[in-house]
């Protein structure tokens, strides 16, 4: 199911060699949230604008059980139609950085392109439905569960833990990064925008009315 | 790894606990028997699975499926697949799943298989680090009317004391539908304390987690031990060698508490080591993840047995008192029920647990309430006497003979009141004493006359339940040449119609809704591997008796579910 990041590294080495990798473009970045339910996924966007040999994303908020069991999947944007394809995919890596625990995941890139790349985050472990990010994911079609009420398959049956839906998401050296809200924060923006604006409108028409003095 | 300058402890000297004196006494007469030094079972083969499988608390829709993976070296996190199917070959799956281990767990698994048939034979695998477990075979607890169950009791697997025979001949009956471990399903001593056959893992005390898991690990890698789990479902409970010798709420009698040398560290902080390791290592499935130390359950048979599982150790038991008279087998080996011995305050099982048993006990529907607990609950007196001259000269203070009112509060439930109504069918099963009794359960057994609360030993009249107390699998017991020590007792307590001291083995329960059979089954040795086994003898009570009588060796249900290959 894990893409070994090692090939990443092997076919960076190359192109590494003929990039002249200009002064800093990249920067740190950490996120971190809340999800609600077995299958909720987490998007994170970020770019790079030059080939880079030393980005990594790690996650670091398993913290020995308190919240769920992490696996994380990168994908890179291919042409420019918003398609993004599969490039690895990792359930457990705890070798990123020494913040993480045992079943925290990540990636240790050796060599990336230049361009625009997702990370998704998911509880392990909701596997990809297939290359392209559109397919989805394994658990898409359950019913949600509760996180609290739900047996991770990881989780400890002696600590009945991995109850709890924080997650962070670190990413070092990368030009941009930012959370992509959930199509449901979307609607729901949408649906507030929508509530908003008979409001607005309405309280426009009053201030119009006032400033014409209709009573 | 431990303390490595440790000194194995001495002996507990006589007189403080009777059941010190019958673990110890017949250890080293063992040891001199026995040829110097045996070598040890060759080592189970290597490989991730070289702990085996097990599974554990059956319920009626689920079971708790076990193992431990060995990785070659130091890992993080590992998956571990798995798949249950209804046949041993494994082509019929109803489930597969994965789940996760890593060093904080010490690389155990256990995963509560959920959403199974009842009274359902199941056979699963692992697979990890690209290898396979070998199959293991469970079952889940019947639902609705249930005309039979058959399980095994065992008690006292001391690894240190010789081969554990009585498991192999556990697994080999495929007419079980489970096995009852009552405790001291491992011991903690060093080298030559208490069993001289096998050496223990690691060399000393186990006091440290990595004590505790080592000696778990050596424990789960015995040939016998590994195909008894492989082939069973276990519910289990444990004993105080589970911590350590004669534990109770606040301390042992073998925890020295401290720091130095000869320090043990907080009883406490042990207590909640020797839990982790043990919830690690045993398909035990927690009550209650936050309250560890109570480790008592309750399990349905159908409409056929409500067992419930007692902790008489860690969660509530008021400290062991000592032993003051002299009696024929020496001073301070005799008490009777006076000044604190009568102390209504002090307790085994604590008032939360008395409560949730004594529920249990009443609204359960079954015909049968089995009780599966540690000590001896019956009394045990080296002088006879009625209750309303003193009772007589008890023995070991640390069985219900040195919680009486305790006790009494437990046939408050048998007997009913003004409130509540009897609660008849009581079959307490027992471990800990190395040793094999049957008996009626009463009050005031030397009282011959059962209108004034007393017992009629040749009607069994005034009986309010029955105990079958199950023989070690491999500790020692007292040596009793001739059963003249068990003839002396049967005399002197009428109420034991069987008494054995020197037989290891384990017991076969049989239950209908007629009648509950106990069959006691007995290895010719534990000082070499061997595949004899005897019967002993059986006991039996009938449906709405409360009393025993002798029975006969029960014959197997024919074509049981198939052994796992």
């Amino acid at each position: 199911m894990t893409t070994p990041t090692h090939l990443l590294r092997q076919a960076g080495c190359a192109a590494l060699l003929c990039a002249s990798l200009g002064p800093a473009l990249a920067d740190d970045f950490s996120f971190s949230g809340q999800i609600a339910f077995h299958n909720d996924l987490v998007q994170i966007a970020f770019s790079l604008i030059e080939p880079s040999n030393n980005v990594r994303i790690w996650t670091d908020s398993w913290t020995s059980g308190l919240n769920f069991d992490p696996a994380a999947a990168l994908w890179q944007r291919i042409g420019a139609d918003s398609s993004y394809s599969l490039l690895s995919q990792v359930d457990d890596d705890d070798t990123i950085d020494p913040g993480q625990g045992f079943y925290d995941t990540g990636f240790m890139l050796s060599s990336l392109s230049a361009g625009q790349y997702r990370v998704t985050l998911v509880a392990a472990f909701n596997a990809a439905s297939g290359m392209q990010l559109s397919q989805g994911f394994a658990w898409d079609a359950e019913a949600p569960i509760l996180l609290e009420q739900w047996n991770q398959p990881s989780y400890d049956p002696n600590a009945n833990d991995q109850k709890r839906g924080f997650w962070r998401v670190n990413l070092s050296q990368v030009s941009q990064a930012s959370v992509v809200p959930e199509p449901g924060a979307w609607l729901l923006m949408a649906l507030g925008l929508a509530a908003v604006a008979p409001l607005v409108a309405r309280r426009r028409t009053a201030t119009e009315r006032i400033t014409r003095g209709t009573t | 790894m431990g303390r490595p300058t440790k000194t194995p402890p001495a002996p507990a000297p006589v007189g403080t606990s009777r059941r010190g004196f019958f673990k110890r006494s017949g250890a080293a007469t063992l040891a001199l028997a026995a040829t110097p030094m045996l070598p040890l079972q060759a080592a189970t083969p290597g490989g991730a699975f070289r702990h085996g499988v097990a599974s554990g608390d059956p319920l009626s829709d689920r079971v708790i499926v076990w193992t431990r993976v060995t990785p070659p070296t130091q890992r993080s996190a590992i998956t571990v697949d798995f798949v249950i199917a209804t046949d041993p070959g494994l082509t019929q799956v109803v489930q597969r799943g994965s789940a996760k281990t890593n060093p904080d767990r010490d690389y155990t698994v256990k995963v509560d298989v959920a959403r199974l048939q009842s009274g359902t034979t199941y056979y699963y695998r692992f697979t990890a680090l690209e290898q396979q477990s070998p199959v293991g075979r469970t079952r889940t607890l019947p639902a609705g009317p249930t005309p039979r169950i058959r399980m095994a009791v065992a008690s006292c697997s001391n690894h240190a004391a010789g081969y554990f025979n009585a498991y192999r001949r556990i697994a080999e009956r495929a007419d079980l539908d489970v096995v009852i471990h009552l405790g001291d399903y491992l011991y903690e001593y060093g080298p030559n304390t208490f069993g001289s056959l096998r050496t223990p893992e690691p060399q000393g005390e186990m006091v440290t987690l990595s004590d505790y898991r080592t000696r778990h690990a050596q424990y789960k890698s015995d040939a016998d031990s590994q195909e008894m789990h492989r082939q069973h479902p276990m519910i289990a409970i444990w004993d105080d060698h589970e911590t350590t010798d004669n534990s109770w709420k606040h301390g042992a009698s073998n925890h020295t508490p401290g720091a130095g040398v000869a320090g043990e560290g907080d009883w406490s902080a042990r207590v909640n080591l020797a839990l982790q390791a043990y919830y690690e290592w045993m398909p035990v499935r927690l009550p209650d993840v936050t309250r560890r130390r109570e480790n008592q359950r309750a399990f349905r048979f159908g409409d056929l047995i409500e067992l419930v599982m007692l902790e008489e150790r860690l969660s509530a038991r008021s400290q062991q008192l000592t032993a003051t008279l002299t009696t024929p087998f020496g001073p301070n080996t005799g008490f009777v029920q006076f000044g604190a011995f009568a102390d209504a305050s002090r307790t085994l099982l604590g008032p939360l647990q008395e409560a949730w048993m004594a529920e249990r006990l009443r609204s359960t529907p079954a015909r049968w309430k089995f009780i599966g607990q540690g000590v001896m609950f019956a009394q045990l007196k080296l002088q006879g006497g009625p209750l309303a001259a003193g009772g007589g000269v008890f023995f070991n203070t640390d069985q219900w003979d040195g919680y009486q009112p305790a006790r009494n509060r437990v046939y408050e439930i048998f007997k009913g009141n003004a409130n509540t109504a009897a609660v008849n069918n009581c079959v307490v099963l027992t471990g800990d004493i190395h040793s094999s009794w049957a008996s009626d359960l009463s009050q005031d057994p030397n009282n011959a006359n059962a209108t004034t609360g007393g017992y009629n030993a040749s009607t069994g009249e005034g009986s309010r339940a029955v105990e079958f107390v199950t023989t070690s699998i491999t500790s020692p017991g007292i040596p009793d040449p001739g059963n003249g020590l068990a003839g002396q007792l049967l005399v002197i307590n009428p109420h034991f119609k069987y008494i054995d001291f020197n037989q290891r083995g384990y017991m076969v329960m049989d239950i209908t809704p007629q009648r509950v059979v106990g069959e006691w089954w007995y290895v010719d040795t534990v000082a070499s591997i061997s595949n004899v086994q005897t019967f002993g003898t059986a006991f039996e009570t009938q449906n709405g008796s409360n009393r025993l009588q002798p029975s006969a060796q029960t014959t197997p249900p024919a074509n049981p579910p198939a052994l796992a290959p």
